[in-house]
């Protein structure tokens, strides 16, 4: 047998060790299953000293957060390190991703309807169910739309915190000048109070459509379910070239040709400005649009279609617990967001922040009171629906959904064609980067 | 002398010449080793690391992964995105370059001249350079707004309307690659001026004297000159274009509408909405060969071409 020379086995041996050191870092590739822990006997643990908060501070509540956390640490003597995760709910979850295994990972993370089922795939989430009740914190109270956003296969991953809905503005100086005395109920009126607002020339524009960076396929499902459409059903997505769903947004389509037009930047800025009559934005966005508006700010229930009577999707961001951290601290989370999220507490944050309460029986007459287009946000969570999974539940799902419906609302392109090739594409990404984990 | 003593001596000899060689390692490793050891951490560690992530099918944040060989190298060169993003970074990298090189030129010729402000003019051309990429782009953002911008007013006194810079893919790509040379031509402007500066006089002065005229005296002396200093900026403004834009395109156009350059790319697929750390790793690798195999050409094929007096 042919010796193999120093040189050769030191190449070898340092590759060798090279590819190791590589792997030893990296994923897991053996595709062995993950060994799941035992079950935590909650009775057992005691909750940690302290615990650390990530937070991209929803709505600019960095305030509102900092007393929580002194009023929690006064009650309980846990303290909470808040940090900065971010200026937006995608950094965020990017931050929570890429700290997984490095031992800087938070106890306690904001997430979004739309970054945290990535995390769960990811195995970064706790189910909260058990900790919540070792906590003794009543679920029951929180609104039910909201808390079952956080479902999957039974369990909850996260409890509702910085909550929105999408709802509809308009500028009731608009509708004066121009004679119209209450704002629609259906799409259809939309149409025929824009050309009312056209014909008075009240603004450059009588309603704006979300440029793709706006997440226009989170609101437009009001749209689609108006007609009968939705992105997809579970995991089917063949109702995104549905025959309703395409009449939708051929509805949008005709409608960038006549009386509504698409922004280029935040519509609440247009809106803020008076360059446009109408939007539909967020709750959330309902403060800083009061703060900048010089003309009364009319709100309404979303537009209803043919088929249903305005749904709403639901939308922000919630409250999650790392699966990585030990259970004394997983304990001492749930204090936590149970704290940040009870009836009292989302009483103060809904008030300073404009998100929705999270509670249903928060007491919200003083905000009522100061800012009535608040109540009308409130009442609307009746209408509330979950979103549909290939927009929050597909990684990429929404960047195609808002890719393709920006192409179709400023070019004059087919729409049953494009949302098509959507669906295509919606599957194929299911295919390749979802199916064979939630086989 | 016997033989017994010559080899104690040879022995002496060599011993004295390991202690050196040993001596020598030693002081070696103590003034290059802590460079080595950051060098091997924070640059050839993360390239080996990503190229071996490159490997694997691996959503970001998961602790598990699928080892799928070159997978991901097929698909971002046969995929329609895959092919997508070279037309983008052709387009961005021509324009950027090119753009920033023609007017550099243009402006170095004029700050070569004896005018009044000549200092004032040079640091207000070469102070974008220097901004930091976001804030640029967060102002260039208030100028290119259609309904509010600074531009549309401009353009709307002579009765044009503003371009969809922000919903037309090809508008966009425009956009940045105008905010990309704004913000770079002063560097080419401030090398250019530097090798103007180091054409001699007397070449000139002879031209002059031979009735060129200042087309004639640019195209005949002044550029074959300018060469060294031409290939340098094209070197390093393809690399420039294409690694050094991120923070003016992700600013300006945050889900890569149309602007998805390579190393936006890399960004987006990665942290972006797929999520794909391991398809986003393959590209990163493709985007090292790519400058690598530009640097080489350059190096190894149009220096040669270069008049250096």
């Amino acid at each position: 047998m042919k010796k193999l020379n120093s040189r050769t086995t030191t190449g070898v041996a340092a590759l060798s060790i090279a590819v190791l050191a590589l792997s030893a870092c990296g994923p897991d590739t053996s595709g062995e299953e993950q060994e799941a822990g035992d079950g935590v006997d909650w009775a057992e643990v005691e909750p940690a000293e302290e615990i650390v908060f990530w937070s991209n501070h929803p709505g600019g509540s960095v305030d509102q957060e900092e007393e929580l956390i002194a009023a929690f640490t006064e009650e309980t003597g846990i303290e909470v390190t808040l940090e900065n995760s971010g200026a937006t709910y995608e950094e965020t979850s990017q931050g929570f991703q890429t700290s997984q295994g490095t031992g800087a990972t938070p106890d306690v993370v904001v997430l979004s309807d739309a970054t945290w089922f990535p995390n769960y795939l990811n195995d970064s989430l706790l189910a909260v169910d058990e900790v919540l009740e070792a906590a003794e914190i009543e679920t029951d109270g929180y609104v039910e739309a909201l808390y079952e956003d956080y479902v999957y296969e039974d369990a909850h991953y996260g409890v509702p915190y910085a909550r929105s809905t999408p709802i509809f503005y308009y500028n009731a100086d608009h509708y004066e000048e121009a004679g119209i005395e209450a704002p629609p109920e259906t799409w259809e009126e939309v149409g025929e109070i824009s050309q009312q607002l056209m014909e008075a020339e009240t603004a450059n524009s009588a309603f704006s459509f979300p440029p793709q960076e706006e997440y226009p396929a989170w609101w437009m499902q009001n749209l689609i379910w108006g007609y009968g459409g939705s992105w997809s059903e579970e995991w089917d997505f063949s109702p995104v070239a549905s025959e309703q769903t395409v009449e939708a947004i051929e509805f949008a389509q005709d409608a960038t040709d006549d009386w509504a037009s698409v922004s280029s930047g935040d519509p609440a800025d247009d809106f803020g400005s008076g360059a446009t009559s109408q939007i539909v934005q967020s709750t959330g966005s309902l403060g800083g649009i009061l703060d900048t508006a010089d003309f009364e700010v009319g709100v309404a229930f979303l537009p209803g279609g043919p088929e249903s009577e305005g749904e709403t999707p639901t939308g922000g961001a919630g409250l999650m617990i790392s699966a990585d951290s030990e259970p004394e601290e997983q304990l001492a989370a749930a204090m936590f967001i149970g704290f940040l999220t009870n009836t009292e507490n989302t009483a103060m944050f809904s008030e300073a922040t404009g998100y929705m309460p999270v509670q249903q029986d928060a007491d919200m007459s003083a905000v009522y009171e100061e800012t009535p287009q608040f109540e009308v946000a409130v009442d609307q969570l009746e209408r509330a629906r979950s979103q549909d999974n290939a927009r929050v539940f597909l990684p990429g799902g929404d960047l195609e959904l808002s890719q393709t419906l920006q192409e179709i609302l400023t070019n004059d392109v087919d729409v049953a064609e494009e949302m098509e090739s959507v669906q295509s594409s919606l599957e194929e990404l299911y295919e390749r980067d979802l199916a064979s984990e939630l086989e | 002398m016997s033989p017994a003593v010559q080899t104690e001596l040879e022995r002496k000899r060599v011993r004295a010449h390991r202690r050196r060689q040993s001596k020598n390692w030693s002081l070696f490793l103590l003034f290059a080793g802590p460079n080595i050891l950051l060098i091997l951490a924070f640059i050839y560690y993360p390239l080996f690391s990503n190229m071996y992530y490159s490997t694997l099918d691996w959503r970001l944040g998961s602790s598990t992964a699928t080892q799928i060989g070159l997978e991901n190298y097929v698909a971002f060169f046969t995929s329609d995105s895959g092919l997508e993003v070279w037309r983008v970074t052709g387009i961005f990298t021509a324009g950027a370059v090119l753009g920033s090189m023609i007017l550099g030129l243009l402006i170095a010729l004029v700050l070569n001249k004896k005018i009044p402000g000549k200092t004032a003019a040079r640091t207000a051309v070469f102070s974008p350079y220097v901004l930091s990429g976001v804030g640029v782009a967060m102002v260039w953002n208030f100028i290119f707004d259609p309904t509010r911008g600074g531009l549309s007013h401009i353009l709307g006194f002579f009765g044009i309307s503003s371009p969809e810079w922000y919903l037309n893919e090809d508008w966009s790509l425009f956009m940045v690659i105008i905010v990309y040379v704004w913000k770079n031509l002063g560097y080419c402007a401030v090398v250019f001026l530097a090798g103007l500066q180091s054409i001699p006089k007397d070449l000139i002065e002879a031209a002059t004297i031979d009735r060129a005229g200042p087309i004639r005296r640019f195209v005949s002396v002044t550029l074959p000159l300018l060469t060294p200093t031409v290939f340098f900026l094209l070197v390093t403004n393809i690399l420039f274009s294409m690694t050094n834009a991120f923070d003016i395109l992700r600013t300006m156009t945050p889900t890569g509408h149309g602007t998805n350059t390579i190393i936006f790319e890399i960004y987006l697929q990665s942290f972006g909405a797929y999520q794909r750390a391991g398809y986003s790793a393959a590209i990163a690798v493709v985007l090292f060969f790519t400058l690598f195999f530009i640097t080489a050409v350059q190096l190894r094929f149009v220096e040669r071409k270069v008049h250096y007096s």
